[in-house]
């Protein structure tokens, strides 16, 4: 797939660099340098070939900014990444919002913080920042908003819609999705338009990310997801392991999939309860509360904490795991697996509930390029896209497990594939215990001041809510020069006002709570 | 004492000290059935509901009432203020009145109306209308919704529930709740043919009190709280009661039509009408802890095509047996 | 003659699931009513952290103020770490140190870090006040208090 591409890129494209990246060491296998004159053309091949945008992210090295575009296909695994360079003061870069639509927050997004401007697109307004905020955030020298910035930025003004009806949901909201506002504007019971609006929860981990050295940030990415926190430590340990090249010995690897399993189907977990709830039904809510608090005993054991875990260290864990745990484990996994009966007839065969979710918000497998979805999301419309099976890591590749894939892409694909997901991940943490290894538990000769060589490196990994991303730029000092998350739930809450237009308001909400967000994540 | 009962009569004392004691009914049972909705609720749930305030909880009603009625009574700043202040008011009379000719016992009835279903039905109507002011009074558009949706639903579910109580009064040739009663001394309607009438009024009379499944007007992960958005304090807890108080009445009136009333072996009459009404409520409140919520278009699918042709159905056999 | 089917589907759904409620109304609970009764606290448990005894020297702590916790804190919740050399001694011995739980995420590279392992988590979850101030732990003083007791 690698060769093919690059084959086909020189073939179309003229006048264009393809180089080879070695996968292990950078984390993507092609890298193209762009002009502004030839980006839209690089972009629309990607999209005939059907790559989706896996990220769009910029970086300020202070002579120039990069805006850096991650390319990544369904089928196999072939990451590309383009580059271009925009002048520094007064910068711009022609949109391909009309390409991916994703692209429509990312450039909103890079907008604010560092003031480029995106010819061509429609909405440049705020995304997670406000008014009174006179700097572009994240550029390395304060650079002031400019007046009209600002009254471009400000433009969004829901409350001045003059005809329409129009609602809020949230930001406070009955339900647990966390801290969203939803403008809808309707037409009796049906939506007309849908836009969320986001920024509620802001905190600049990545702003944070440039202050601290890569050991002080280890906190942070738990707390922006923290029904995942395992799975974004993972990620973030996983990356700089990559970039400083370190070798995690054999046990650890074995204990972070059992423990990121064990995670993934305590968020899961959570999710079935919420959902349902969304839908008026109260009682499976605390039902799955209970089995996760044994869930969360488990982890406490090991970790100490119960939601924020902190466990994964560069080269390995915090500390070992001892018999009790293996054993509460065995025990939790029989207790479980007896739990699936009564959740089934409690709610997945009860009329009024499979009535409020089947064929509602279906979402179409031709769509999904254009959005990058990821997670159930995708795998409910039937593409089979995993990324512990297609870019394995941990010790993911030595244990067998299957995807399970939805055919419609409606809300009921999606819950079937959670409570799915949950039995395979019980099935890989049995394997994982039988395999498990002895031996150390942390690599050695890990320095304390770990001062990773210059160069940049991205990383996936499947958290429970789909592919999360992690981009380190390193200058040999120990703090990172930049770091972007790219999260799932960004790229899934994208398709609401697609999904949500012409349908009726309770349909909406049963979708949006089908995507299973975390909102601060998407807020970061 | 005796010249007055002379002067006013026998009866209006009698009705007074009906109304009297159903008043004070009324009250300790909305009360009650708080309590027993967080203790059913808690159950379920697998946890202890209230056990701190009396023995097992039991005094907890008592003092939340003592704390919704030292809240501060808002009214939001652009309220249509005699729409706005009459709406609870409005929505306790209609169950008040209906507790009137609901027969507790033989003689424990404060006035056999010989039209007594005829009265429920039509003060239960009455209560759309104070939906309706309060959400559109409030001046929110959740409330607006909230209530638009409520009417709309107790005017659906409202024909099944008239439709799935006349084969009993077919069967009784009369109107009056103590005379289908007596009529049940034979045998309880439920097990006389009657048991889909039951069925349909009994989900009928769910939709008519907003209880889940049907609970949309109060949607809360939705809506927020619907047509009671904007009350606060003992307004609020006026809408609450006068809920509590129409399950009382839709689980009365079940019992007398279908379940033989205050009738039974040993133990006194009102006794057993007691116990078969709330293990009525008990039931409603089993189905609102367990069953998710039905969506609007489904709901008012569920009335006009299935429970309607239903109970038509139904009307139909029962008139044709009976003429046979 | 499906409708009548799916109906017949439906109302059986619908009775198995208030079976599975019904089930669980007649099951225990699985609450614990705190503060009646408590829940027993792992060994792990992150609470703050407290310095640990010299095993040669049970009245002094471990502490030798390099100060490596105090640059390593990701929120700078150490707030003051200082010592002094006593006669006789090689290394400096603490006498103050202030830890500032308001901030404190217990992310564990405090404990990591230090050279001495003098520093370890408590089991401390219920601690309340009216003010922030309370919430500067002097760890020098709490070790004394705990070995004297």
């Amino acid at each position: 797939m690698v060769k093919k591409t690059s084959d086909d890129i020189k073939n179309t494209l003229k006048g264009v660099d393809v180089v080879e990246i070695s996968y292990t060491e950078r984390g993507y296998h092609l890298a193209i340098e762009a002009q502004k004159e030839n980006i839209v053309s690089i972009v629309e091949f990607f999209d005939k070939k059907s790559f989706y945008l896996a990220d769009l992210c910029c970086v300020d090295y202070v002579d120039y900014l990069e805006l850096v575009y991650f390319f990544n296909n369904h089928k196999e695994p072939c990451r590309v990444k383009v580059t271009l360079k925009v002048e520094p003061d007064k910068p711009s870069a022609p949109t391909i919002s009309h390409i991916y639509t994703i692209a429509h927050w990312y450039e909103r997004e890079i907008h604010e913080f560092f003031g480029v401007y995106f010819e061509g697109h429609p909405h440049l307004v705020y995304l997670f920042l406000h008014d009174a905020i006179d700097i572009y955030p994240l550029r390395k020298k304060q650079v002031s908003v400019t007046e009209d910035d600002k009254k471009l930025l400000s433009s969004f003004k829901p409350e001045e819609f003059e005809d329409g009806f129009f609602i809020n949901l949230g930001p406070q909201h009955p339900s647990t999705h966390g801290v969203l506002r939803v403008v809808v504007k309707m037409d009796g019971e049906y939506i007309v338009s849908a836009e969320p609006v986001l920024g509620y929860l802001h905190r600049m981990h990545e702003k944070m990310a440039e202050n601290r050295s890569y050991v002080q940030f280890l906190p942070n990415p738990p707390r922006m997801d923290y029904l995942g926190a395992l799975n974004f430590n993972l990620g973030h340990v996983t990356t700089i392991e990559k970039l400083c090249n370190i070798e995690v010995p054999e046990r650890a690897q074995y204990i972070r999939t059992i423990t990121a399993e064990l995670n993934r189907i305590s968020s899961h977990l959570l999710w079935v309860g919420a959902f349902v709830a969304d839908l008026g039904g109260l009682t499976p809510f605390l039902y799955t509360f209970q089995d996760r608090e044994h869930i969360l005993d488990i982890l406490e054991g090991i970790t100490g904490s119960r939601l924020t875990y902190c466990y994964f260290r560069f080269g390995g864990l915090y500390n070992d795991v001892d018999d009790a745990f293996i054993d509460a484990t065995k025990q939790f996994i029989k207790h479980l697996r007896g739990r699936f009966g009564m959740y089934e007839k409690l709610v997945t065969k009860n009329v009024i509930f499979i009535n409020r979710v089947k064929g509602i918000g279906v979402l179409e497998p031709g769509i999904t390029t254009k959005y990058g979805c990821s997670g159930p999301v995708i795998r409910s419309t039937g593409i089979p896209f995993d990324i512990r099976k297609v870019e394995p890591y941990a010790a993911y590749d030595k244990i067998d497990f299957e995807i399970p894939v939805g055919a419609t892409g409606d809300n009921m694909d999606r819950y079937m594939i959670r409570i799915r997901e949950m039995e395979i991940s019980l099935n890989i943490i049995e394997k994982a215990i039988e395999k498990l290894p002895s031996g150390p538990f942390k690599a050695e000769k890990v320095p304390k001041k770990l001062k990773p060589p210059k160069g940049d490196v991205y990383h996936a990994v499947e958290s429970p809510r789909g592919e999360l991303g992690v981009y380190i730029v390193s200058d040999e000092s120990d703090t990172p020069y930049r770091m972007k998350w790219r999260v799932p739930s960004y790229s899934n809450l994208m398709t609401f006002p697609y999904l949500a237009e012409g349908e009726l308001i309770s349909d909406a909400i049963a979708t949006l709570g089908s995507y299973d967000l975390v909102i601060p994540e998407i807020d970061r | 004492m005796n010249d007055i009962i002379q002067i006013i009569g026998q009866e209006t004392v009698k009705v007074i000290i009906g109304l009297i004691g159903v008043l004070i009914l009324v009250v300790v049972n909305a009360l009650m059935l708080t309590w027993l909705e967080r203790k059913v609720s808690a159950h379920i749930q697998r946890r202890i509901g209230p056990k701190e305030v009396g023995p097992y909880g039991l005094l907890q009603p008592i003092v939340d009432g003592i704390k919704l009625l030292g809240k501060e009574i808002l009214t939001p700043a652009n309220v249509d203020r005699p729409l706005y202040y009459l709406a609870p008011v409005l929505i306790f009379i209609p169950v008040l009145v209906s507790f009137v000719v609901i027969p507790f016992d033989t003689c424990l009835q404060v006035k056999d109306i010989n039209v007594g279903i005829l009265v429920i039905l039509a003060f239960s109507s009455l209560s759309v209308l104070s939906i309706l002011l309060a959400g559109w009074g409030s001046n929110n558009k959740y409330s607006l919704i909230g209530s638009l949706r409520s009417v709309a639903q107790n005017i659906a579910y409202e024909i099944p529930l008239l439709l799935s109580i006349l084969p009993v009064i077919f069967m009784t040739n009369s109107l009056s709740l103590k005379d289908i009663v007596e009529v049940q001394r034979e045998g309880w309607f439920i097990w006389k043919w009657q048991f889909f009438a039951f069925l349909i009024y009994f989900i009928a009379g769910l939709a008519e009190t907003n209880r889940t499944p049907f609970d949309l007007p109060e949607a809360e992960s939705e809506l927020v709280a619907g047509y009671i958005t904007e009350y606060s304090g003992m307004r609020f807890a006026l809408f609450f009661l006068a809920e509590y108080t129409s399950i009382m009445i839709i689980s009365a009136v079940a019992t007398v039509f279908f379940l033989g009333g205050y009738l039974g072996p040993i133990l006194p009459g009102f006794v057993w009408f007691f116990i078969k009404t709330y293990f009525l409520v008990f039931v409603i409140m089993w189905f609102r802890w367990t069953f998710p919520r039905v969506r609007f278009d489904q709901l008012l699918n569920f009335s006009w095509k299935i429970l309607i042709p239903a109970a038509f159905i139904n009307l139909l056999v029962t008139g044709g047996l009976l003429k046979l | 003659m499906t409708f009548i089917l799916e109906i017949i589907n439906g109302a059986i759904s619908l009775i198995s699931g208030m079976c599975v409620t019904t089930k669980a109304f007649f099951s225990p609970v699985v609450t614990v009513q705190y503060p009646r009764q408590t829940v027993k606290i792992s060994p792990r448990f992150r609470g703050h952290t407290k310095l640990v005894a010299d095993e040669e020297r049970p009245e002094k702590t471990k502490c030798i103020v390099c100060g490596m916790c105090e640059r390593n804190c990701p929120s700078k919740s150490i707030i003051k770490v200082e010592g002094e050399k006593l006669e006789g001694e090689k290394k400096k011995t603490a006498t103050v140190y202030i830890l500032n739980f308001t901030t404190c995420s217990q992310c564990g590279l405090c404990v990591e870090t230090c050279p001495t392992d003098a520093l370890a988590f408590s089991a401390d979850y219920n601690a309340v006040s009216f003010m922030k101030e309370d919430f500067h732990y002097d760890l020098i003083k709490e070790f004394q208090k705990r070995i004297k007791a």
